[in-house]
């Protein structure tokens, strides 16, 4: 069975990307376009891997791994964040957060399903 | 081993006499957004410059960017050049939203992709780069209140983001090739960078 990602994003140009890139691998794709947004769809369907931006309106992508880290079935997913943001504070505060890994924009597809694999196969 | 492209923050400050007005000069690969009267000046060649504002609060900003060659990709929606220049429109819209701009409210304006370089493998360079930022910003929602794009001739565009004011002169003779130039080392630039940025994995 295929596994699911949630891919969060502001941008529906990199919502396209990603989502493309990722059912071109064989993977589900769930699209959520802020935090918030995101939180509501976690809750409700089963995910293998969250891929999330950070500055997004309502809800960033900070706050949202820290929720989701606060669930009891999302203790132990991997949450990647795909972001322009590189700087090594706000790289720490994630890490402290919970993030499993740190992905900086522009994305690379092949670089990104590499390390999609090497953390849920 | 190739470097990672990074778009910088402008930082050539000056004061513009004929406008009286504090001022900040961006070269290709910059943004600048501000939340103050400041006048934002640039001057395109083949590139393009989104204007874009909060039309409430009147925070604004400006960048100047080329999409990297397609490399023969030309029909795949993941190409190098597709991705780098939604992030360099990424860059100039997560500084908009920190400064207090909202989303929602953000218009655009569009300048520049003049065909303007010569001698370049690539034809229309200048139209690629302004039917990207048309697409990536109908894509986005982001309304487009004007536009000057294409043609032959290099811009000088005066972003008055604060005063909702932009104003572009067509530069129809150039006494020099500094413009030229300068996007041939940015396109120089462009061509050398890894089109993925950096990637850690923490456990």
């Amino acid at each position: 069975m295929a596994k699911t990602i949630l891919a969060v994003d502001d941008s529906a140009s990199i919502r396209q990307m990603v989502s493309f890139t990722l059912k071109n691998a064989g993977y589900e794709v769930i699209e959520a376009v802020d935090g918030q947004d995101a939180l509501d769809k976690a809750n409700v369907h089963a995910v293998n891997l969250v891929l999330t931006d950070i500055n997004m309106p309502r809800m960033d992508g900070l706050k949202l791994l820290e929720l989701l880290r606060n669930l009891s079935h999302y203790k132990t997913i991997p949450i990647l964040m795909l972001t322009t943001e590189s700087g090594d504070e706000i790289k720490a505060k994630g890490r402290a957060a919970g993030a499993t890994g740190w992905l900086v924009k522009p994305f690379d597809p092949k670089r990104l399903l590499e390390v999609i694999k090497k953390v849920i196969g | 081993m190739s470097e990672i492209i990074d778009e910088q923050v402008a930082s050539n400050f000056y004061f513009d006499k004929n406008f009286n007005n504090q001022a900040v000069k961006l070269l290709p690969g910059e943004y600048y957004v501000t939340d103050k009267d400041i006048l934002l000046v640039t001057v395109l060649g083949s590139c393009v410059s989104a204007c874009l504002r909060d039309c409430y609060s009147g925070i604004g900003g400006m960048n100047h960017f080329m999409l990297p060659d397609g490399n023969g990709e030309a029909g795949n929606p993941l190409n190098a050049s597709a991705r780098y220049g939604s992030y360099a429109m990424e860059i100039l819209i997560n500084q908009l939203l920190k400064l207090g701009a909202r989303r929602s409210n953000l218009e655009a304006k569009v300048f520049g992709g003049g065909n303007v370089l010569d001698g370049l493998t690539v034809a229309n360079v200048g139209q690629r780069n302004a039917e990207f930022v048309l697409k990536y910003l109908q894509t986005e929602k982001i309304p487009i209140v004007a536009q000057d794009l294409i043609d032959i001739y290099p811009r000088k565009v005066y972003f008055f983001p604060k005063r909702n004011k932009v104003m572009v002169k067509k530069l129809r003779s150039q006494h020099n090739t500094t413009i030229t130039q300068r996007e041939k080392d940015y396109r120089q630039r462009l061509y050398k960078a890894d089109t993925g940025g950096e990637i850690e994995l923490f456990s």
